[in-house]
């Protein structure tokens, strides 16, 4: 069965600085895949390239078998591509609701002259949104629910704004998500919250996740299969036993010296 | 060939003109990113206070000093009060909006703008202040190109220009102040915590721009022997026209571009129609702006994602 | 304990409380209304000014005033939703101005029917706000701002010059005139009550689509674009053409303004569309609310009094010393501080007053605009020099620094510093500023533009935004 997302051969440098090199890397559809790695080594930069932030220089990115290569983020989106930022990029004057409806414009019709004249198909889309909006939301309790859905997101905590962060990119009706270090922040509790919503994303709503984390225990309990990268390029792949000890993982984290102790 | 050399004089001082205000957008964008409207403003105001010294030391034609210390004096007074409006004009309008939208301090510079060229008008009314230059600097001096001659006037303010280009590279990429003020124009915060005083540095980036502005502004006196409330607001477009060209925040850039716009304006005005220099000269801005924003010696700046 | 439970919001309802007193229940009653019946409400109130209202003047301030309301909601489009500062908005004015002239005059010989020629119009402008939308794919804030400006520049180069090339076109310096008025089904509309009558139905129904627009997808959009592009075209946002559609629609907006003007003043001159009128769209939206549309209403209304009483100097003397009231009002209390501010200013006035008499009867022989118990008032405490001019330059820029330093001090010092600044204001109006409309105006405005930025950036009706670090 094809991948879901394959990225071949990529290369990215900015100014003479070689970010990523060479990169291979293929998610199949349905896995929960962990992207772990020291700060540096270009793993936000992988999520950027699939979602055309930035053009490769070199190698080929395919979505379900089609190449996104050159694509602007907003056909690549649409085509399933949804993300989180690591430091989070919420419409923070915009209400909880409406962060989570806007990013169902890519799969929406309604035409502004449609709008105005207040359509049935217009009004029933505008329905149909709103209540996958508050389904979406329903994923993280009560939280996000009630009077949350009118406050302009600003007003939310910091966990808040992850989760309604999460849910927006569910808006998209992505066929794989790339969550960019989803509990950065956290604290333990709501650590484990993250590691059984990702579980879930994958159970429930039939996502394929990708997942960069530094938090071990996270990686640990959620990925089917980890990818480390380090200086651009995969430096070990495989289940998470084989990956944490792997010799050149641990000297990418911890040094040469402690490489040598294992 | 004599009109084209007297078509490039013209517009090498025009856009000398142009070069020294254009600097002083860049430094205040490279600093702050910010586009300071008021910029064309501060340089009417100077361009009046040379006008004032030289009429309270008696006016062109009854000089009481020699000449080239009137001259003096009037470019002193010029760049420090222009300097100083400058600054004034960071600490109250621009300095509480810091970490506001973009689009703030761009309509409170219109605000500025709008109000000093009203509170000049207001104070000193709408007469045309002609000073004629000539009858204190002589014309007949100058350089000899064939038949023709270049007047004194051009030439100082061509030489000059280039001296303050030269002067501001060498000080902004040698110094410790040139230093503090790229570090503050690539990241602010992190400028402040490694012990750059911040706002220092941004009102020195004014008063730069400032002085800038004076000192063209009294030239163009010279070189037009005209001053009036408005002058500011066309040549200001067309300074950031040149600042932009030359790509926004670099100081060779700058110099260049205001060279470009002024010998572009020359050469239409002289070949192809003065009527419709104005419009030609932003035609090229925007074909320019859409083909290549960040101007020739601009660079692109990445952002994290 | 279940994940995700968060009692505080299940228990909301219990807990919800707003202001209290009749300010506040009476806020309440109009919000609990239907957007529809608040806009039903406005507009019955507005259509019974010019019955009440028996002054032909006052009901052209209120055709002006309908006219500035309309482009401000215009640029709200663009500046308020898009995020996009566009300072060639004028010149879509101007092109709408003009095309309708083009079409509605002897100047090409056309007269097209009113509806056709405004479709047009708008049509035109419509596609021209596409056009110069272009460099918005590639440029950013700044940038745009200024290739925005340019176009502007150049439409009233153009139209200035174009005759000159031998293309009567524009009509020059002189414009074009003798454009027909608006006529619908044989009716003519001849009088300002029947302009302002059909400016009130056009900003209604302008602000009902709008409002339509911004609550539907579109709008979502145009807001996202406006917080964060980025993130907004990674959500599926096609960020570009949705620039584009926020020019385009707010360069109708102002075509179509654009078309009532030029039949409301039976003409079109280039003079009408310089940057001086920009600030004025700006400075309208921006009191107003930058983001609203009752704001972008209210700012056009409110700024257009304000200016159109400025030009009568009595009128203007009143609007002048009612504002000082009003602000100090607001910001000066206890209420004993503010009678021992007032009363010192008084006394200050009137010894100061004195004294400059004594010396010296020429420095208080003027006169003042305003008439009547007022203005003998004012003459006897305000020191009013036969030639005002110097010294009134002079207390204009004392004024100007004294205001400044009036945000730096402390409190106390703040207080005590107000009685000679206010006296010094007075002097100031009394001797320069009354003289002076057209100068005034713009110093306000420029005033304004500020102190709203630094102040209260959403304006009166906006709400206030949080950007992003």
């Amino acid at each position: 069965m094809a991948p879901l997302l394959e990225l071949r051969g990529v290369s990215k440098s900015f100014g003479g600085l070689s970010v990523i090199q060479g990169l291979d890397l293929t998610v199949a559809e349905g896995e929960i895949v962990s992207l772990i790695g020291p700060n540096g080594a270009g793993k936000t930069t992988v999520f950027n390239l699939v979602t055309g932030v930035y053009e490769p220089d070199e190698g080929t990115i395919r979505l379900a078998g089609e190449d996104v290569v050159g694509l602007p983020p907003h056909r690549i989106a649409t085509m399933g591509a949804a993300r989180t930022f690591q430091s989070i990029r919420l419409f923070l004057n915009m209400s909880v609701r409406e962060n989570v409806m806007v990013a169902g414009y890519g799969r929406t019709r309604t035409r502004p002259w449609q709008a105005v004249l207040r359509t049935r198909g217009a009004r029933a889309e505008e329905a149909a949104e709103r209540e996958l909006a508050e389904e979406l939301l329903s994923f993280f309790g009560t939280r996000l629910a009630g009077f949350r859905l009118e406050q302009p997101a600003y007003s939310l905590s910091y966990a808040n704004r992850r989760r309604l962060e999460i849910a927006r990119a569910m808006a998209t009706r992505p066929r794989v998500l790339l969550l960019d270090e989803p509990a950065a922040g956290m604290n333990p509790h709501e650590t484990h919250e993250i590691t059984e919503l990702t579980a879930r994303l994958r159970d429930e709503a039939g996502f394929t996740v990708v997942v960069i984390e530094h938090d071990m225990h996270v990686v640990e309990g959620v990925s089917d299969r980890v990818v480390a990268l380090d200086h651009g390029t995969v430096i070990a792949e495989g289940s998470f036993e084989h990956v944490a000890t792997h010799p050149a993982v641990v000297e990418a984290y911890l040094g040469k010296g402690a490489a040598a102790t294992k | 060939m004599d009109f084209f050399i007297q078509q490039l004089v013209n517009g090498l001082t025009l856009g000398s003109l142009y070069a020294l205000l254009a600097l002083g957008y860049s430094i205040v964008y490279g600093v702050l990113g910010l586009l300071n409207f008021a910029q064309g403003e501060v340089y009417m105001v100077g361009a009046f206070i040379g006008f004032g010294v030289l009429s309270g030391l008696g006016g062109p034609a009854s000089l009481a000093v020699p000449v080239p210390l009137a001259l003096f004096l009037m470019f002193v007074a010029a760049a420090l009060g222009s300097g100083a409006l400058s600054v004034a004009i960071e600490r109250i309008a621009f300095r509480p909006l810091r970490d506001a939208s973009r689009i703030a301090p761009l309509i409170t510079a219109l605000g500025v703008s709008v109000f000093l060229q009203n509170a000049v008008l207001l104070l000193l009314g709408p007469d045309i202040r002609n000073y004629d230059a000539s009858s204190f600097i002589p014309f007949t001096s100058g350089i000899h190109v064939g038949p023709l001659n270049i007047s004194l006037i051009r030439i100082i303010v061509i030489v000059a220009t280039v001296a303050v280009m030269l002067v501001l590279t060498l000080w902004v990429g040698r110094s410790k102040l040139g230093r503090e003020m790229r570090a503050v124009a690539y990241d602010r915060e992190g400028a402040q915590m490694i012990g750059v005083d911040v706002d220092r540095t941004i009102m020195i980036a004014f008063f730069v721009g400032g002085v800038l502005a004076g000192i063209a502004g009294v030239m163009a006196g010279l070189v037009f022997s005209r001053v009036f409330q408005l002058m500011g607001f066309v040549a200001g477009l067309k300074a950031f026209t040149g600042a932009v060209i030359g790509g926004i925040g670099s100081i060779p850039g700058a110099m260049l571009g205001g060279l470009l716009v002024g010998l572009a304006e020359s050469f239409t005005a002289a070949y192809i129609s003065s009527t419709f220099q104005n419009v030609i000269v932003f035609a090229v801005l925007v074909v320019m702006m859409i083909v290549r924003p960040t101007g020739l010696f601009g660079r692109p700046t990445l952002g994290k994602v | 304990m279940s994940i995700g439970s968060d009692r505080w919001v299940e228990t909301a309802e219990s807990r919800t409380e707003g202001p209290g007193g009749w300010w506040g229940r009476g806020k309440r009653r109009w919000q609990a209304l239907s957007p529809l019946a608040r806009l039903g409400i406005l507009v019955a109130a507005t259509a019974l000014v010019p019955l009440l209202v028996s002054s032909d003047f006052l009901v052209r301030v209120g055709v002006n005033g309908m006219l500035l309301a309309l482009l401000a909601v215009g640029l709200n489009v663009s500046v308020g939703w898009a995020g996009l500062l566009d300072l060639g908005f004028v010149a879509f004015y101007g092109f709408g101005a003009y095309t309708f002239a083009l079409l509605s005059s002897d100047q090409l010989g056309l007269h097209l029917p009113t509806v056709l020629a405004v479709l047009i119009v708008i049509l035109a402008t419509g596609l021209l706000g596409l056009v110069l939308g272009l460099p918005s794919w590639r440029l950013s804030g700044d940038y745009l701002a200024i290739v925005t400006l340019f176009f502007s520049q150049i439409f009233l180069e153009l139209t200035l010059n174009v005759d000159r090339l031998g293309i009567d076109l524009t009509g020059g310096p002189n414009g074009i005139s003798g454009v027909d008025p608006f006529s619908f089904l044989g009716f003519e509309l001849s009088s300002p009550t029947s302009y302002f009558y059909l400016l009130l139905v056009l900003v209604a129904v302008i602000v009902t689509i709008l409002y339509l627009v911004d609550q539907s997808r579109t709008g979502r959009a145009w807001r996202a674009l406006r917080d964060d592009p980025l993130a907004a075209e990674i959500m599926t946002v096609p960020i570009r053409r949705l620039k584009l559609m926020a020019f385009a629609t707010g360069a109708a907006v102002a075509g179509l303004a654009g078309s009532v003007f030029a039949s409301f003043q039976l003409g079109v001159y280039p003079l009408n569309f310089q940057i001086q009128f920009l600030i004025v769209i700006y400075a309208a939206l921006i009191l107003g609310g930058s983001g609203s549309l009752a704001g972008a209403v209210a700012g056009g209304i409110v700024v257009t009094l304000v200016l159109d009483l400025l030009r009568d100097p009595g009128q203007a003397s009143a609007a002048f010393y009612g504002v000082i009231a009003v602000t100090l009002i607001a910001k000066v209390r206890p209420w004993r501080t503010l009678g021992a501010v007032v009363g010192a200013t008084v006394a200050l006035g009137l010894v100061v007053h004195a004294v400059v008499g004594a010396i010296s009867p020429d420095a208080v022989a003027g006169e003042v605009e305003a008439s009547g118990l007022f203005g003998s008032a004012i003459e006897s405490w305000v020191v009013l020099p036969e030639d005002p001019t110097t010294i009134g330059n002079w207390a204009f820029c004392a004024l100007v620094v004294g205001v400044v330093a009036l945000t730096r001090v402390s409190a106390r010092t703040r207080t005590i510093l107000l009685v000679p600044l206010l006296y010094l204001a007075a002097f100031v109006w009394e001797n320069r500023l009354v003289d002076e409309p057209s100068i005034t105006r713009q110093l306000l405005l420029g005033v304004l533009l500020i102190v709203m930025m630094i102040s209260r950036p959403h304006g009166l009706l906006g709400t206030p935004r949080v950007e992003r670090v």
